[in-house]
């Protein structure tokens, strides 16, 4: 017994240092960017400081960085939009509507998802400077609708597959069309986990890069591209304002963390019942 | 259900047009450019049958990319793999399903950061001087210690980066797998005074091999997309050791020469290898 429990012990040991390098990292680079520059060049790592808010001063007054969150947030919430109201009901037609062409569907909409980038950037890059496009928010939103469309289909099937088929029935038995079912019934039945495919959706492609690196030069960056930029500079590396740009650049995913944990909660259960 | 319904067509139509033109006018284009000789600097290119192909056998620069992606793959699949399953046991044993509820959101932290964002924590942790990862060594031995421009640890120092992310969030799916097994064969295990190890090895790791399986094989697709933490940690050096597939793709098509064509060729390739895989995946999840 008592081996037992110096087991469990240790487990839990390793559990709270791997909790730790999970969090403290990010936790650490937020506190660089509260940080003076001299606070940060330092040889020993410091814990106590005055803190500072010039870096976000200084990051969120940068014409660069402002331009780089308006063509992040236009570009990802047009194509979370646009796959969404496209993707939605598509996937309801095919969890509800299985015809023979189902299963193909699907493999054709999840092999999209794992397309290597450089495979999509590269022609895309000779396509959008033909049609004079390169470098515009216009071809950034299609190019983007391609991955949510094809993510919110995926993840939105097994939600409206979970609806429970009788209520459908007996709402096809109180006189409700087969569109009206979908818009009054299934959608807000679903909408818990279809709002877990929307914003893993939108975490997708807020933190894509390298088809933003591609497919833009200066007008349509996106705020990855810029916040990359900043960490290539030379010398006299501004690193307080590096690190508040990383994290205004992972504010908007981690706000989404609690929807996408449970999102896969209720993914799991699914396979257990 | 026996309706006819003008609903599925309506439905489906809109979103699968799109989607087909979106992926195939690509996928096609990259193929017809791989048989020319484009450059950036030249809209127009002249058909040349499998010159670009032919050409990246006998690339030095190419072989050393496929070696990298290759040690890449291994080192990242095979670690993550471990780690999640190491610990996906431990917070299934070892805490209570309370504790389990909020280290579980503590380990989908890493993944769910930009990996621009994580590239830039890790990059700046490991920086020799300032860093707070290399602060104990060069404590205790007074030498700074510069991981990223080793050519022998600079693979390695990524690819730290790419398992905490993805370890730490498989280690939450193994333990979501691991709480849909029945309780009865772990009992009965138990009863004939099997050890901890033993009901894993023997028992529950077995049960849940099919999707452990998937898991790697979604990893190893994952895997492919390198180029985010290697462009920010590292792009592609010190020299060529790091330079992956698609980081070699990129320097050949926009930062060196501009040799679209080249790079499409190597795109195409890397296009096939992972529809190979997809499709044992595909295949293996559904029989």
């Amino acid at each position: 017994m008592s081996r037992r429990s110096t087991g469990r012990l240790a487990g839990r040991a390793i559990l709270l240092l791997a909790a730790f390098s999970a969090v403290f990292p990010a936790f650490w680079t937020a506190l660089n960017a509260f940080k003076n520059r001299v606070d940060i060049v330092t040889p020993t790592p410091l814990f106590i400081f005055t803190p500072t808010l010039d870096n976000f001063a200084y990051v969120l007054g940068r014409d660069s960085v402002f331009d780089g969150l308006f063509n992040s947030l236009v570009t990802s919430g047009a194509a979370v939009l646009i796959g969404a109201v496209l993707g939605l009901p598509a996937a309801y037609a095919i969890a509800r509507h299985p015809h023979r062409w189902s299963k193909d569907i699907q493999f054709f909409v999840l092999s999209l998802r794992f397309l290597p980038p450089v495979a999509v950037a590269i022609p895309l890059m000779v396509i959008w400077l033909q049609l004079e496009l390169y470098d515009t928010r216009l071809s950034l939103i299609i190019t983007y609708t391609l991955l949510t469309l094809a993510t919110v289909v995926w993840l939105s099937v097994p939600a409206f597959a979970r609806v429970p088929k009788e209520v459908e029935e007996a709402a096809r038995v109180d006189g409700y069309g087969p569109y009206a079912i979908f818009f009054l019934i299934a959608l807000p039945i679903a909408s818990r986990s279809l709002i877990g495919a929307v914003a893993f959706a939108f975490v997708l492609v807020w933190n894509e890069f390298l088809i933003a690196l591609m497919l833009t030069t200066s007008d349509a960056k996106t705020l990855p591209i810029v916040a990359s930029e900043l960490t290539q500079l030379g010398r006299d590396v501004p690193w307080g304002i590096l690190n508040a740009s990383v994290v205004l650049l992972s504010i908007p995913p981690l706000l989404f963390i609690g929807v996408l944990s449970g999102m896969l909660n209720s993914a799991f259960k699914r396979k257990s019942s | 259900m026996k309706n006819k319904s003008t609903l599925p067509w309506v439905f489906l139509t809109p979103a699968m047009v799109v989607l087909a033109v979106l992926a195939l006018v690509p996928t096609v284009c990259a193929i017809v450019i791989s048989f020319e000789d484009r450059e950036l600097s030249r809209p127009d290119g002249n058909f040349v049958g499998f010159d670009n192909y032919l050409a990246l056998f006998s690339d030095r620069r190419f072989v050393n990319a496929i070696t990298v992606s290759l040690s890449w793959e291994v080192i990242t699949v095979g670690f993550t793999m471990l780690i999640a399953v190491g610990l996906g046991i431990l917070l299934f044993e070892c805490v209570s399903p309370r504790t389990r509820k909020i280290l579980a959101l503590l380990f989908i932290v890493p993944v769910v950061l930009p990996r621009v964002s994580a590239a830039f924590v890790w990059k700046f942790a490991f920086h020799p001087l300032y860093g707070i990862a290399t602060y104990p060594y060069k404590a205790i031995t007074g030498q700074p210690l510069d991981l990223l421009s080793n050519p022998l640890t600079a693979l390695g120092t990524v690819a730290l980066v790419d398992v905490w992310q993805w370890g730490l969030f498989f280690s939450v799916i193994v333990l979501k797998l691991l709480e849909t097994l029945p309780p009865q064969p772990f009992e009965a295990a138990r009863l004939d005074h099997a050890r901890t190890w033993e009901v894993y090895t023997y028992v529950a790791l077995p049960m849940l091999k099919a999707p452990l399986i998937s898991l790697a094989f979604v990893k190893m697709i994952e895997s492919l997309r390198a180029f985010d933490l290697i462009y920010v940690m590292t792009r592609g050096g010190p020299g060529i050791s790091t330079e992956t597939l698609d980081m070699y793709a990129f320097s050949q098509g926009f930062i060196e020469s501009g040799r679209i064509s080249y790079a499409s060729g190597m795109a195409v390739l890397m296009m096939i290898a992972t529809s190979l895989a997809f499709t044992v995946i595909w295949k293996r999840a559904k029989i």
